[in-house]
């Protein structure tokens, strides 16, 4: 049984070659969703934005063992401007915030994000001064792959549900789906409230003079008189 | 402050720090014990500077001199025959808390009589100020600015004192100070969008971006298109 069989036989040639040799149809007929998410799903190339530990996990992913080419990521696309996924991997302190917000804003879409490991989803155990809490305050992510750091099966499974989530887009729904304000370049992602409300109560175990509601401590040294907010 | 249920933190900052009593404990009575002979040469050039002295961590020299004199005496360290200390392996600081001295410490290394010297400096909270050593050791350029940037010392007659960790606009104080609070002064929210707002290729020169001998065309965010069409 050929591939010729299984197509639709509408344009079956008996004494041509067809697609596929002898027999076989010399055209198929598909829907344009799918030939377009099918390739675009199986030729996704990430732009890897390591910055910790993770970022040797992902490296892991890609080396012979785990080989991330066998799902289309052939190579580590080292310039925004050619790549699809950012994998953002490990920590992002406010210093490096604009630069992995750029990187972002030069990918052509469509794009998607994969936020690998517990410090880029939610700044993980560096609840401190100069810690991002979660990149999906600087750029929407797509996948969430828990874990300090992933595994590469962690981060591969995070990949296929990009290629999942690949599979459902249609282009009739392409702005909808890739919908992006040109004002949002260079812009947090989330907004004040739920930026400020990712520390709530919970947070870290040592003793916090602020509880990160917005509230300025004065301490002593005339910084909160500036701000004309002290308070406590 | 907030209340909160007495645990072992409070403990540590309400008596002498470990790392306090290690090297400040032993200080009282050691000054005629000193047989370090970079001591003892201080102690006999500048009789009324050194405050005071011990061997920390076993065979770790420690002297403690007057700041005012800090730049006089670290030359004679330095350029002295029978000293020569030409290597400054670090300058740190330490802010004990509780409105006690900000210490400035010097890690120097004599690789002509193959022996380590540390030598610290108290400065008072209201005074933070210390001669820059950048004319002694060109090393000590950035080390001065992490300890600026960090603690608020200024190193008087530097060449380019300007924060080195911290963005270069940063206004919410040194963050390794006692008195700064863990997640920083500003909300989360204002700390995304000052991050955001920073420009990133401000502080540095065209010669500084070129890639391959070639200079870079600097992007900025309004160059940055959202589609990552290139404009040229």
């Amino acid at each position: 049984m050929g591939i010729g069989d299984v197509l639709p036989g509408g344009g079956v040639s008996k004494q041509d070659g067809g697609m596929f040799g002898a027999g076989s149809p010399t055209f198929l007929t598909t829907k344009i969703d799918w030939v377009i998410n099918w390739g675009r799903r199986n030729s996704l190339w990430p732009m890897p934005f390591g910055t910790a530990c993770c970022a040797i996990e992902m490296m892991a992913s890609a080396a012979s063992n785990y080989d991330l080419a066998r799902f289309g990521m052939e190579r580590m696309s080292f310039s925004p401007r050619q790549a699809d996924v950012l994998i953002c991997a490990g920590r992002v302190p406010y210093k490096l915030a604009p630069v992995l917000r750029r990187i972002w804003d030069q990918m052509p879409q469509p794009k998607w994000c994969v936020s690998m490991g517990a410090c880029a989803s939610s700044g993980g155990v560096f609840d401190v001064y100069s810690m991002v809490q979660g990149i999906d305050t600087i750029v929407p992510v797509d996948v969430y792959v828990p874990g300090c750091p992933p595994r590469p099966e962690g981060l591969i499974y995070g990949l296929m549900m990009i290629q999942e989530k690949i599979r459902q887009e249609s282009l009739s729904r392409h702005f909808e789906h890739r919908a992006e304000d040109p004002n949002s370049v260079a812009r947090p992602h989330a907004n004040a409230e739920e930026v400020s409300g990712l520390t709530g109560p919970f947070g870290s175990s040592t003793h916090q003079d602020q509880l990160s509601t917005g509230l300025v401590v004065d301490t002593g040294d005339g910084l909160a008189d500036d701000l004309g907010q002290g308070d406590d | 402050m907030t209340d909160h249920p007495p645990n072992e933190l409070d403990v540590v900052s309400d008596g002498a720090l470990p790392s306090d009593v290690d090297e400040s404990g032993a200080v009282a009575s050691s000054l005629r014990e000193a047989t370090h002979p970079s001591v003892l040469g201080l102690m006999g050039e500048f009789p009324s500077a050194v405050e005071a002295q011990t061997v920390s961590a076993r065979d770790q020299a420690v002297v403690w001199i007057q700041a005012s004199k800090s730049l006089e005496m670290l030359r004679w360290l330095k350029d002295d025959a029978g000293q020569l200390y030409d290597m400054l392996s670090d300058v740190t600081g330490v802010d004990y808390g509780d409105g006690r001295t900000i210490e400035v410490i010097y890690q120097l290394f004599s690789t002509k009589h193959k022996r380590p010297l540390r030598v610290r400096c108290k400065l008072p909270l209201d005074k933070l100020e210390i001669d820059s050593v950048v004319v002694l050791w060109k090393s000590a350029d950035w080390l001065e600015r992490e300890v600026y940037d960090l603690f608020g010392v200024t190193f008087v007659g530097h060449p380019d004192l300007r924060r080195i960790l911290m963005p270069d606009d940063y206004e919410e104080g040194h963050p390794l100070r006692k008195d700064f609070p863990l997640r920083g002064r500003f909300s989360r929210a204002e700390q995304t969008r000052r991050a955001l707002l920073q420009d990133v290729e401000r502080f540095y020169q065209a010669s500084d971006l070129q890639v391959g001998g070639r200079p870079q065309e600097v992007a900025t965010p309004e160059s940055t298109t959202l589609h990552g069409e290139d404009p040229s």
